[in-house]
C-alpha cells in the first residue's frame, strides 16, 4: 500500500477499527494482526498506519493509552470508542454493499 | 464527536505539543524494537535484524510529519494562526485600523453607556430585600389616576389585611430650615414610619436607620442624612453620627447616613420619623400620604389587590361620605418608580443602536475599499490552495479582531459616558440603581463586538474572497474590473442605508427639538421676567399660632413692598408650575355630592400676586384689604370656637371672597358670568374675580381649574413653607439680597430657601424633554458625522476609480460642469434613494415616540423636509470634494493613473 488515497484510506480505517474491536492493541500488533488474519495478503505499511491511527484518534473514534506490553515495555495501546464502534458498523455496512455490488458487476461476464 | 470532545482534543494538542512529540517518538521506537525483536527471533543477526526492520519501516521523519499533519487539522491552531495574521495585517495599515477602531469604539461605547442605563433602570432588580414583594400603595378617587393615601384608610388596611407582611407610611418631600453650626440652609425632608427602611431591607452606610418605636409619642428627634447632603454640608465627616442639627429650630440627633445608591426619594436630603399618632394623620377624606407595602412570600400582586379591595369596599359602606369610590391601588414597586420612563429609555436604546449600524456600514465600506488593494494577496492565497471558506474565515477573524479592539476602547468611552450620564440626568429621572458599567453591560459589549464584527465583516469577506485568480494576478492595468464591479452594488447599498439611518435619527432628534421649542413657547399664563421667588419656613417653636404667622408675613410683605427696586411683592402658598394642593368643591343647588366634578387647585395669596406675574384680570376685581380682614375675622372666630357645633356655626356664618381662573369659571358655570357665584369648600366662597389660566403641572398638560383665596385662609398652620414673590427691575442677586434683608430684619434665625427666578422654575419643568433632546441630538450629530464620512469615503473611491476617465474626458475638451454633473448624478441617485428610504423609515418609527412629542405630529413636514435638505447638502458636499480634487489633476497624470 502506498500513500493512502481516499478509497484506500477509508478501507484502512475500517481494517484498523475492526481489528481494534476485538481488544486494545498497539500499532505493531495491529499491523501484525491484519497481516496474519488476511493470510499475508494485506500488508499494512507503517507509513500509512501511524498517520491513520493519529487521524482516527483526532476524530475521536479510537483512544490511546500507555500500557505495559507483553515484554514489559511501555507501549501505546489503542482502543475503540463508542463513536468509533458506531462509525465502524456504518462503514462495514457500506463496504459490504459496495463489495456485493462489485461482485455482481464482475459476475456478468 | 461532541463539540466538547473536539475542544478538549484541540486544547490538548496545543498544550501538549512537546509531550505529543515525545510520545510519537516513543511509539515509533517501540514499533521498531518490536520488529527487531521479531527478526532476531526469526534467526537474523542483530545488525541484519535492525537493518531489515528499518527498511521495512520506511522514512521515519516523513512518517512523523504525516502523523503531525493528521493532528494539525485543528481549528484552534487555525484560529491562532488567523489571529496572528490578522494582527499583523491590522498593525501594518495603521491609518485604516485607527479609523475603523475609533468608529467602532464610538458606536460600541455609546451603546454600552446607554445599555448601562437600560440595565440600571429596567433590568436590574430594585436594590431591596426580596424586591419582587415590595409594592407601592395608592388610592383611587372619583377622578381617574393614582391619588395619595388617606391616613385613616391606611390604618384600617394595615390592621385588617391578610396578605401583607408589613406596610409603611411616608410623606411627600417637604422643605425645612436646617441649621448646623452657625449656618442656616434649606433642605428637603421626608418623614417616614419607623419601619420604612427595615421593610425595604436597606441599611445606612454609616450609623443606623430608624428603630422600632421612634415614630411613637410625637416621633423621636432623630434624623438620617442623604449621602449628598452629608458630603456637601458636613464634608463627609465620619463623626457626624451622634451630632446634632436643628430642623426648623428643633434639635435632632443624626443617627445615620444613607448609602449613595439609595435613590428612592431622590430629592430628599433628610429623613425623620413620621409621628404615627392617629390624630396627626389627618381626617378621613384628607389624602396626603404615600405608602409602600411588603406582601407575604408567595402572595401575588393580584391577591394583595383583592385583599385591600375588599377592605376598601367595607370602608366605603362604613364611611359613605368620605370613602365613596375610594379603592386601593397596589402597584409593583418597579412599575411605580419607573413608570413611563421605560419607553424613553427604549427609544434612546433604539437610537444608539442605529448609530452603531451606521458605524458598521462605515467600517464595511473601509473593508471593501481595502479588499480591492488586497486582491493580489487573496488571489495568491487562493492559488496556493486556500479554499473560499478558509479565506472568508481568515477575513472574518480580521474583522472580529477589529471590532473586539474597538469594543475594548468602547468600554473606556462607555465608562466616561456613564459618568457623564450620572451627572446630567435630572433627579426627575428615576434611577433606582446607580448607572454603572457593570457585569451585564460588559457582557453586552463583548456580544455586540462579536456581532458587529460578523455584521460588517461578512459581506466584504464574501465579496472579496470570490476572486478570479488569473484575473487578479495579471499585471496592473491589464486586469479587468469584474471584482470591483461586483463590489459596487454592495457599496451602494451601504451608502444608501447609512444615509437612511442617519436621516431617521436626525428626524427623531428634530422632532424632540421641536417639542422642546414648543414647550418653551408654551404660554404658562405668567410673565416670568424680573420675577424672583424664594421660601421661608417658620419654626413651630417660635411661631405656633395663626396670629404669629399672620403678623410675620404681613410685616414681611410690607417691608418688601416698600423696598427700593421692588415693583410688586406677594406671599403665596403655591407658585405657578407647582401644583398638587387640590380638592373638590360643591356648588349649592348644582351638585348634591361634594366628591364629584373636576379637582380644583387651591392657592392662597396676599399682595400683588397677579401684578407680579402679570396674570390678567378678566372680570370682577382683585382682593382688597377688607377681603383679608373678613377672612381674618372668620378664622379668629373659628379658632376660638371650642366645640365642633360652634365651629360649624362659624363656618355657616361667613361667605368669604375667592378669585377663580378662566378654566374654573368655564367648568362650573359654563358661559354665564361667574362673578358673584357661590361655591363651597369647607365654607362658602363668593367669586369676586376671574383671572387668566396659569399652568400648574407640566407645560404639556392643560391648566386645571384653580381658586385663589386670601392668604389668611391658609395660615392656620403657619409652619408649612410659604413662597415669597418679588418682581422688580434689579438683577437676581439684588432681588435675593432684598428678600434676605427683609427676612433677617424680622428674624435673623430664618433661612431664605429655594431661591429661583421664574424662568428657572419653568426650565426645571422642561428638564425631561431637554435631556431627551440633548441625548438624541448628540446621537443624531454623531450619526450625521459618520454618514458624511462614509459617503465621502465611498465617493472618493468612486471618483478615484474614474480619475482616468475624467482625465480623458478633460483632455478631449469636456467642460468642467459637465463632468461635475456626471459624477454628481451618480452620487445623487444614491443620496436620493437613501433619503426616500430614511423618510419612510422615520415615518414608521416616529409613531413610537408619539408620547414624547408636544405640538408636533410624528410625521411633521417641516422637520422631515428640513432634515432631508440638511442631509442632502452634507452628502452632496461629501461628493463634491473628491470631484473637485479629481478635476484639478493634470490630464496627463490622470491618464497614467491607476
Amino acid at each position: 500500500m502506498g500513500k493512502p488515497t481516499d478509497l484506500v484510506q477509508g478501507t484502512l480505517d475500517l481494517l484498523i477499527l475492526k481489528t481494534l474491536a476485538l481488544e486494545p492493541m498497539h500499532g505493531w500488533a495491529i499491523s501484525h494482526r491484519i497481516r496474519a488474519v488476511s493470510k499475508e495478503v494485506l500488508q499494512v505499511n507503517q507509513g500509512a498506519l501511524y498517520p491513520a491511527l493519529h487521524r482516527l484518534e483526532q476524530n475521536g473514534w479510537i483512544k490511546a493509552e500507555w500500557g505495559e506490553s507483553e515484554n514489559n515495555r511501555k507501549a501505546k495501546y489503542y482502543s475503540l470508542t463508542r463513536a468509533g464502534r458506531k462509525y465502524m458498523e456504518k462503514e462495514e455496512a457500506n463496504w459490504e454493499r459496495l463489495s456485493a455490488a462489485i461482485g455482481l458487476v464482475l459476475k456478468i461476464n | 464527536m461532541r463539540w466538547i470532545d473536539k475542544l478538549r482534543m484541540g486544547v490538548r494538542t496545543l498544550l501538549r505539543r512537546k509531550a505529543e512529540e515525545r510520545e510519537l517518538d516513543a511509539e515509533l521506537r517501540f514499533h521498531l524494537e518490536h520488529q527487531v525483536a521479531q527478526n532476531l527471533a526469526a534467526g537474523m543477526t542483530p545488525s541484519e535484524a535492525r537493518r531489515a526492520a528499518l527498511i521495512d519501516f520506511g522514512g521515519v521523519e516523513q512518517m512523523k510529519e504525516d502523523c503531525r499533519d493528521m493532528r494539525k487539522a485543528n481549528w484552534i491552531e487555525d484560529l491562532l494562526q488567523d489571529l496572528r495574521y490578522a494582527a499583523r495585517m491590522l498593525a501594518s495599515s495603521t491609518g485604516f485600523t485607527a479609523v475603523a477602531v475609533l468608529t467602532l469604539a464610538l458606536g460600541i461605547g455609546a451603546n454600552t453607556a446607554i445599555f448601562s442605563v437600560v440595565d440600571a433602570v429596567l433590568l436590574k432588580p430594585l436594590p431591596f430585600r426580596q424586591p419582587e414583594n415590595v409594592v407601592a400603595l395608592w388610592e383611587t378617587e372619583t377622578a381617574p389616576g393614582s391619588f395619595p393615601l388617606n391616613g385613616m384608610d391606611y390604618l384600617d388596611w394595615r390592621e385588617h389585611n391578610k396578605t401583607f407582611e408589613s406596610m409603611s407610611l411616608y410623606s411627600w418631600p417637604n422643605s425645612a430650615n436646617v441649621s448646623a453650626n452657625d449656618t442656616s440652609e434649606g433642605a428637603v425632608i421626608v418623614r417616614t414610619q419607623a419601619n420604612f427602611f427595615s421593610q425595604l431591607g436597606v441599611q445606612a452606610q454609616t450609623g443606623r436607620t430608624f428603630a422600632e418605636g421612634e415614630d411613637q409619642n410625637g416621633g423621636s428627634h432623630v434624623v438620617i442624612l442623604s449621602d449628598g447632603f452629608w458630603k456637601k454640608q458636613f464634608g463627609a465627616r465620619q463623626d457626624i453620627v451622634g451630632g446634632t442639627l436643628r430642623l426648623n429650630g428643633e434639635p435632632y440627633t443624626v443617627i445615620g447616613v444613607m448609602p449613595v445608591w439609595y435613590r428612592m426619594q431622590a430629592t430628599a436630603n433628610l429623613w425623620i420619623p413620621l409621628d404615627m399618632a392617629k390624630d396627626k394623620l389627618g381626617s378621613r377624606g384628607n389624602h396626603q400620604w404615600r405608602a409602600i407595602g411588603r406582601v407575604k412570600n408567595g402572595v401575588t400582586i393580584a391577591q394583595a389587590r383583592a385583599d385591600l379591595h375588599a377592605i376598601a369596599q367595607g370602608l366605603e359602606k362604613q364611611y359613605p361620605g368620605n370613602n365613596k369610590n375610594v379603592d386601593a391601588i397596589v402597584k409593583p414597586m418597579k412599575e411605580d418608580l419607573i413608570g413611563d420612563f421605560q419607553s424613553q429609555v427604549l427609544i434612546l436604546f433604539g437610537a444608539v443602536a442605529l448609530v452603531l449600524l451606521i458605524a458598521c456600514a462605515n467600517v464595511a465600506n473601509l473593508l471593501l475599499a481595502r479588499s480591492t488593494s488586497r486582491r493580489r494577496e487573496i488571489a495568491v492565497r487562493n492559488a496556493l490552495g486556500a479554499g473560499r471558506g478558509r479565506l472568508v474565515r481568515q477575513m472574518l477573524t480580521e474583522s472580529i479582531l477589529l471590532s473586539l479592539v474597538g469594543g475594548l476602547l468602547g468600554v473606556v468611552i462607555a465608562y466616561l459616558g456613564a459618568t457623564i450620564l450620572r451627572s446630567v440626568l435630572p433627579a426627575t429621572i428615576p434611577q433606582p440603581n446607580p448607572i454603572t458599567v457593570g457585569v451585564l453591560p460588559l457582557l453586552f459589549t463583548l456580544l455586540v463586538s462579536l456581532f458587529v464584527g460578523v455584521l460588517f465583516g461578512f459581506a466584504p469577506a464574501m465579496q472579496s474572497s470570490a476572486v478570479d485568480s488569473t484575473e487578479a494576478l495579471k499585471p496592473k492595468g491589464m486586469a479587468g474590473d469584474n471584482a470591483s464591479k461586483r463590489g459596487q452594488w454592495l457599496r451602494d447599498v451601504l451608502v444608501v442605508s447609512e444615509i437612511a439611518l442617519s436621516l431617521a435619527l436626525l428626524i427623531g432628534a428634530g422632532l424632540l427639538l421641536r417639542t422642546f421649542a414648543n414647550l418653551r413657547a408654551t404660554d404658562t399664563g405668567v410673565r416670568g421676567d424680573g420675577v424672583l421667588t424664594a421660601s421661608v419656613l417658620l419654626p413651630a417653636k417660635k411661631y405656633q399660632t395663626f396670629e404669629h404667622g399672620r403678623s410675620f408675613y404681613l410685616q414681611l410683605l410690607d417691608k418688601l413692598q416698600t423696598s427700593p427696586g421692588i415693583q410688586a411683592a406677594a406671599i403665596t402658598t403655591k407658585l405657578p408650575m407647582r401644583g398638587g394642593n387640590n380638592g373638590y368643591i360643591k356648588i349649592p343647588g348644582q351638585q348634591e355630592e361634594e366628591m364629584t366634578g373636576p379637582l380644583v387647585e387651591n392657592t392662597s395669596v396676599r399682595g400683588d400676586y397677579f401684578k407680579a406675574f402679570r396674570i390678567p384680570l378678566l372680570a370682577g376685581r382683585e382682593f382688597q384689604a377688607d377681603d383679608h380682614e373678613l377672612t381674618t375675622k372668620c378664622l379668629r372666630e373659628y379658632l376660638a370656637a371650642k366645640t365642633e357645633p360652634e365651629r360649624t356655626a362659624v363656618g355657616k356664618k361667613y361667605v368669604l371672597p375667592a378669585i377663580i381662573n378662566q378654566t374654573m369659571a368655564r367648568s362650573f358655570w359654563s358661559k354665564q358670568d361667574a362673578v358673584g357665584k357661590v361655591f363651597e369648600s369647607f365654607v362658602l366662597f363668593r367669586v369676586i374675580g376671574v383671572v387668566g389660566d396659569v399652568k400648574q403641572q407640566e407645560l404639556r398638560s392643560a391648566a386645571m381649574p384653580e381658586a385663589y383665596y386670601p392668604l389668611e385662609w391658609d395660615l392656620t398652620s403657619p409652619n408649612s413653607p410659604y413662597a415669597i414673590v418679588v418682581q422688580g427691575a434689579g438683577t437676581g442677586e439684588a432681588l435675593t439680597g432684598t428678600i434676605r434683608g427683609a427676612v433677617r430684619s424680622l428674624d435673623d434665625g430664618l433661612a431664605v430657601i429655594g431661591v429661583r427666578t421664574m424662568p428657572q422654575i419653568i426650565a426645571e419643568s422642561m428638564l425631561d424633554t431637554q435631556y431627551e433632546a440633548v441625548l438624541l441630538g448628540t446621537m443624531a450629530v454623531l450619526a450625521l458625522i459618520l454618514a458624511a464620512v462614509g459617503t465621502y469615503g465611498v465617493m472618493s473611491y468612486i471618483v478615484g476609480r474614474r480619475t482616468n476617465e475624467i482625465g480623458i474626458r478633460m483632455a478631449l475638451g469636456a467642460a468642467r460642469p459637465r463632468i461635475v454633473g456626471m459624477v454628481l448624478r451618480q452620487a445623487g441617485a444614491l443620496v436620493l434613494t437613501g433619503i426616500v428610504v430614511g423618510l419612510l423609515g422615520a415615518a414608521a418609527g416616529a409613531r413610537l415616540m408619539q408620547g414624547l412629542l408636544v405640538g408636533v405630529k410624528p410625521v411633521d413636514p417641516l422637520t422631515y423636509g428640513s432634515v432631508a435638505g440638511l442631509l442632502a447638502g452634507v452628502a452632496l458636499l461629501a461628493c463634491f470634494l473628491p470631484v473637485r480634487r479629481a478635476m484639478r489633476v493634470d490630464p496627463m497624470v490622470a491618464l497614467r493613473y491607476e
